[in-house]
Parts: C-alpha cells; sequence; structure tokens
C-alpha cells in the first residue's frame, strides 16, 4: 500500500513535467519525481517495529545480536542522502537555465520560444 | 568581530539590529556544521548534512549585509580553490588506500591504528571523508547561491 501510494506521487510529478507550459512548473514537477524515487528507497528498507539504525554503548557491549534483528536498513538511507545531494546540484542547473531564457527571451512560456536567440 | 563602520553602514543589507544579531548567529551556525561534520560516524548527518549547514551561515550573511560585503569578506577564488581542496583531499585518501593496502579506497586507518569504538578518534579514514566531503558541498552550494543572486533582468534583450 505505501508503495502505490509512492508511484502515485511519481505519477502526478510525471503529469506536472509533461503537461504544463509554464517553465518553472515543469521544474517543480521534475523535482517531485525525484522526491518519489528517494522515498521510495527508503522505504524499501523498512521492517515493522524497527528502530533507528545507530548503536549506543548498551547494545554495543550486549552483543550484536538483538540490534540486527531489530533495526531497519541503513544502506538504503546512505545512498539516498547521496542522491539527494546530486537532485540538489541538478536543480541547480535547471534553475540557472531558466533564469538565463527568461532573461534572453521575457517569457516563462515554452510555447513561445520557438527560435534560437543568442 | 565587525567594526562599528561597517556595521553601521546602511546603504546595502538590512537594519543594525539584524546586522549585529545576525554577527552573533553566524558563529553559532559555523559551530553547528562543523560539529555534525566531525561526529558524522557517530550521528546521523556526516559530510553532506554538514556541508549544507556551513554554506547556509554564509545566505545569512548575504539577507543580512548585502551581496558585496560577503564578497569582500570571502572572495570567489578562495571559495574555488576551496572547493577543488575537498575533492583533492578526498581523492588522495582513497589513493592512499591503494598505496597502504593494494586495495582501493580501503579503510586502512582502522587496520593500523584502530581506535575505541563510539568515541571521536574511531573508524579509520570515514572522519578525514566526511571533512573533505562537508569542505567541498559547502564551497560548491555557496558558489552555486552566489552566482545565482547576480543575475538580473536584462532589460536591453532582443524580443
Amino acid at each position: 500500500m505505501p508503495y502505490a501510494l509512492c508511484f502515485l506521487l511519481f505519477m502526478l510529478g510525471l503529469y506536472c513535467a509533461v503537461v504544463k507550459k509554464n517553465m518553472v512548473k515543469i521544474v517543480i514537477g521534475i523535482m517531485v519525481m525525484e522526491y518519489a524515487v528517494n522515498l521510495f528507497l527508503i522505504m524499501l528498507g523498512y521492517r515493522s517495529g524497527g528502530t533507528a539504525p545507530i548503536i549506543d554503548r548498551g547494545q554495543l557491549e550486549a552483543g550484536m545480536g538483538q540490534f540486527i534483528s531489530s533495526s531497519v536498513d541503513p544502506l538504503p538511507q546512505a545512498l539516498v542522502l547521496t542522491a539527494i545531494v546530486i537532485s540538489l546540484g541538478s536543480l541547480a542547473l535547471m534553475i540557472s537555465i531558466c533564469v538565463r531564457t527568461y532573461e534572453k527571451y521575457g517569457t516563462f512560456d515554452i510555447t513561445q520560444i520557438r527560435r534560437l536567440k543568442g | 568581530m565587525l567594526q562599528k563602520e561597517e556595521i553601521s553602514n546602511g546603504a546595502k543589507g538590512m537594519t543594525i539590529i539584524v546586522k549585529t544579531i545576525a554577527s552573533w548567529v553566524k558563529v553559532l551556525i559555523v559551530l553547528f556544521g562543523i560539529y555534525i561534520i566531525l561526529f558524522g560516524h557517530l550521528t546521523p548527518g556526516g559530510g553532506f548534512a554538514g556541508g549544507v549547514i556551513l554554506a547556509s551561515s554564509y545566505v545569512l550573511l548575504m539577507l543580512a549585509f548585502g551581496r558585496e560585503f560577503v564578497q569582500k569578506n570571502m572572495p570567489l577564488m578562495l571559495v574555488s580553490k576551496l572547493d577543488c581542496l575537498g575533492a583533492l583531499l578526498f581523492a588522495l585518501i582513497a589513493i592512499l588506500g591503494l598505496v597502504f593496502s593494494g586495495v582501493f579506497f580501503v579503510n586502512f586507518l582502522q587496520k593500523y591504528l584502530p581506535g575505541w569504538p563510539l568515541k571521536l578518534l574511531s573508524a579509520g579514514t570515514i572522519p578525514l571523508s566526511n571533512i573533505a566531503i562537508g569542505l567541498k558541498v559547502g564551497a560548491s552550494l555557496f558558489l552555486v547561491i552566489f552566482l545565482l543572486s547576480t543575475f538580473r533582468r536584462d532589460t536591453s534583450a532582443n524580443r
């Protein structure tokens, strides 16, 4: 059930990126798609009734069996952290493209941008 | 700290109350960012989150004092060099793993100098990697935000 809602969020972002005519709305649609994918990857590592994957001294002294059997998977969380920072970089690039195009054409409407200008 | 005439220069930036408080809060933000970077192997966070927090302290300065003040305080050439230094440091740590143990990017400090678990000086090369990543992400985000704020509407563009 949570995976279906994640897919719905991805579809909403895809609708925004494909149908809308304003450039900023297209960028927002792309970012919503990236959020949906990151959420899906984190939800894959979830375990029902699991604890946060942080070790403290009591769990370290008492052996790692209890910790391993009751914590959520930390590996998808580490990789998704990198993916979030990468999406931040690509957002900066998309926003700068939008700003430069607005400077040259004077509009955000992608149907008005027809000819190539310097 | 800042001089009196720099604080009371009312030409750019916000009022004098905002400028005074911002110059105190900036120190706390930088300290918090360094804490998140250094304790990345014990608490949640690490290089990426700490770098973003370090860059946000300069966003506070840009909002309170104006862009030219931040340009004089931290020139863009120095930030670009810090950016490259962070990337080169990370590559150096990876290559040192190849030199010492024959496997690329292995945790060579953990084999030769293991620390005590759950202390600050543990986990080998992971704190050093966190410092390099924090430096790079902070410098990159500061450059991005600074250069995006210099855009002005080109009123003489060909329509």
